[in-house]
């Protein structure tokens, strides 16, 4: 009956047109554009071949920009998963139930507000003259440790980088809670019947348990700072002089700032590899999805 | 029956998405015999916002058959909101601009319409405007623009302070370090920068370019695919700029300018550079102040008196439906009556001759206009005369070189580098 062929199709044509209008058209055309060169007021459009692609590999803020990107990475997994799950095995202790509720709430506010007030917000603790940080670290004596948090190119990505866990780590903690919830209380039981101590307990059953809720929060993390563009925008806009750079704003910056439409698409191009370099890695090292 | 109701709904709804996603295009011809003309500009924000308001009101009051359709971006976003909608099929009539590079790609790839006719068919229009104002806006001998108000920058100081320890405004560099020394000795910070986005130390770096370069090497230089940047002077030129680093604040680069302009006025620093258009906010500050130019540098082959500065204007698109309508409004927009408006409301010292006076300024403004028409010709800064590809390498590489971690020579050869990249 043809009656019944066509109308699933029709279920899903919706999504799929709106699928490929939205991202795969752009996508297919992103490729393309990659390959030609033009000024946005113009549009006369020159086949460049793979010119953008050399210059991009030969541009020394390219590799500032892969390294930025690199320690976001690094750091957030560290921080936000890693932290992250030993914050949720703590609050569930038995001993801090009674004020769980209290902290999960306080690391949570963070991921409630806006990236732009809370990079405004930091931008004044992190001012050089007045700021909070400075402050206290003259208060407490540390005077010589106070900088110019956001305007020296050691510092700037760091602070950035700082940034972003204090806001995400939240996140983390709040899946991870409801992960170990999920953990059946007989396991715990059962250790402490064995002997097992706390930190036992915790790397023997706790962690081997969450394992499914770690992978979605490590691809999501690691993709995630491949794509931060926000914190760094407000806080620094990639300087000074390009160290706290990071792809998205690099992108930005060629793209609406520079007029280089071109270059910029092939940016795109390679962020959409190397983010697929990892779903694909993740893909087969975790196995994840199984459960 | 009610499969195929239901199926008709949902191509219904599906339908409506696509029909929604390809939105109307906005056209300039109205319903009700009106023409309406969309005027492009950078000033969402007080007092700015409410002088173009009233402008706009008073001008449709005059011309009821004339809408005026505003649509504002501030500063930097102004700058990426111009890429693409000055690009796309139905600009806007009228749209601000920088003078420099950046008004003059508008230019070159036709965006901007030449309005040469305009003003010879009005001249008791035109010939009000400052001449040597008009003249950033030509190319080729045709006015591409109509400027609103112009801008230089001066080192303003605290003349308490000054008084307290004898100081003098210094007029020569040697003058001006053993100032910065005092004062540094008294416990104050000499100088004060706030580098967070690049431009600020930019124009630093613009003064001191004109003083250590000679005018054709600059003129050349900062000319569209004419980049180089190989004279000595402009090394020599940082150098200088690396003289103050001992007397600046101890984190330029980690102050964004308008905080630094609050912490001059809250008496926290003893000089800062500043744009004359700024002067109205120095009327908050509690001391006595006053101003003086860019030190002149012995020895130095550049142009010793000059300043540095440009105006700033609108331009009609090419593609408007309606010029006429669009320099009507322009016409009036830059009317004496106007003008004088202009720099009473908002501080921005009119283009219109004679606006900014007595009666309308303040006693340090009228000064700084004088000295503006006075040395005729002003060296635009860099940051809007050059190529964004050029000057980005330039102003990171200034900030690292404040940072410590770029000498002047490396600043040099990375924007030589970005200039042969540009002309290819």
């Amino acid at each position: 009956m043809p009656r019944t062929r066509i109308i699933p199709i029709l279920y899903i044509a919706p999504a799929l047109i709106m699928l490929s209008l939205f991202v795969y058209y752009p996508l297919v055309r992103n490729l393309v554009n990659g390959f030609y060169e033009w000024n946005p007021f113009t549009l006369d459009r020159s086949f460049v071949s793979i010119e953008n692609y050399t210059r991009l590999f030969k541009d020394p803020v390219f590799y500032t920009v892969l390294k930025n990107n690199l320690f976001y990475a690094v750091i957030s997994v560290i921080l936000q998963v890693g932290l992250g799950l030993v914050i949720a095995a703590i609050l569930e202790d038995k001993v801090f139930r009674r004020f769980s509720t209290f902290f999960r709430t306080t690391f949570f506010i963070p991921v409630l507000i806006s990236m732009t007030v809370i990079g405004i917000l930091f931008s004044f603790i992190y001012n050089p003259e007045v700021g909070l940080l400075n402050s206290f670290l003259r208060a407490i004596g540390l005077g010589e440790w106070a900088e110019g948090w956001l305007g020296n190119p050691k510092t700037a990505i760091f602070a950035v980088i700082f940034v972003s866990q204090w806001q995400s780590i939240g996140y983390a903690v709040m899946l991870f809670v409801l992960a170990v919830q999920k953990v059946p209380g007989e396991l715990y039981e059962a250790a402490t019947i064995d002997g097992a101590g706390k930190l036992r307990t915790f790397f023997s059953i706790t962690v081997p348990q969450v394992k499914e809720m770690t992978f979605v929060l490590l691809i999501y993390t690691v993709t995630g700072s491949f794509l931060v563009f926000s914190e760094v925008y407000v806080l620094t806009s990639g300087g000074p002089a390009n160290s706290s750079q990071v792809f998205s704003t690099y992108l930005y910056q060629k793209a609406f700032i520079d007029s280089e439409p071109g270059f910029a698409s092939a940016i795109a191009n390679v962020i959409l590899g190397i983010t697929l370099i990892f779903y694909f890695v993740q893909n087969k090292v975790l196995k994840t999805g199984e459960e | 029956m009610k499969r195929w109701f239901a199926l008709a709904i949902s191509i219904l709804v599906v339908m409506s998405l696509l029909i929604g996603c390809s939105s109307k295009s906005s056209n300039s011809k109205s319903e009700d015999g009106k023409t309406t003309i969309t005027f492009f500009h950078r000033w969402p924000n007080e007092p700015y916002k409410s002088y173009y308001k009233q402008v706009i009101a008073e001008f449709e009051k005059q011309n009821p058959d004339i809408n005026v359709e505003e649509v504002t971006a501030l500063n930097d976003d102004y700058k990426q909101k111009a890429n693409v909608i000055l690009g796309s099929k139905t600009p806007p009539d009228i749209f601000f601009s920088w003078v420099g590079e950046y008004g003059e790609k508008f230019i070159r790839d036709g965006v901007a319409l030449d309005l040469s006719e305009y003003y010879a068919a009005d001249t008791e229009w035109s010939g009000q405007l400052i001449e040597s104002q008009v003249e950033h806006f030509k190319k080729d001998g045709k006015v591409y623009g109509v400027p609103l108000f112009t801008d230089s920058k001066l080192f303003f100081y605290n003349k308490e302070v000054f008084d307290k320890l004898n100081l003098k405004a210094p007029t020569t560099w040697d003058e001006f370090i053993t100032v910065l020394e005092t004062l540094k000795k008294s416990g104050t910070t000499p100088l004060i920068l706030g580098n967070k986005s690049p431009w600020a130390a930019a124009h630093y770096v613009t003064a001191l370019n004109q003083r250590t370069v000679p005018g054709e090497v600059l003129d050349k230089d900062f000319s569209y695919q004419g980049a180089e940047f190989t004279d000595p002077g402009y090394v020599e030129a940082l150098k200088k700029l690396n003289e103050l680093k001992p007397y600046l604040n101890e984190n330029p680069n980690a102050s964004a300018h308008d905080e630094t302009r609050n912490l001059f006025i809250g008496g926290k620093a003893g000089v800062i550079l500043l744009e004359t258009l700024e002067i109205s906010f120095l009327d908050d500050a509690p001391f006595e102040w006053s101003s003086f130019k860019v030190p002149t540098i012995e020895g130095a082959k550049g142009d010793q008196e000059g300043i540095i500065g440009a105006p700033e204007g609108f331009m009609v698109t090419k593609k408007s439906a309606h010029p006429e309508e669009a320099m009507k409004f322009l016409k009036f927009l830059t009317s004496k009556a106007n003008g004088e408006k202009l720099i009473k409301d908002t501080g921005f010292a009119s283009t219109v001759e004679g606006a900014v006076n007595e009666n309308t300024a303040s006693e340090q403004e009228v000064k700084a206009m004088d000295m503006i028409i006075e040395s005729g010709d002003m060296l635009i800064w860099a940051d809007s005369a050059l190529d964004s590809r050029v000057f980005k390498p330039y102003g990171d590489g200034v900030q690292a070189m404040l940072g410590g971690t770029m000498t002047p020579e490396e600043v040099m050869k990375s924007v030589q580098e970005a200039a042969k990249q540009v002309k290819k």
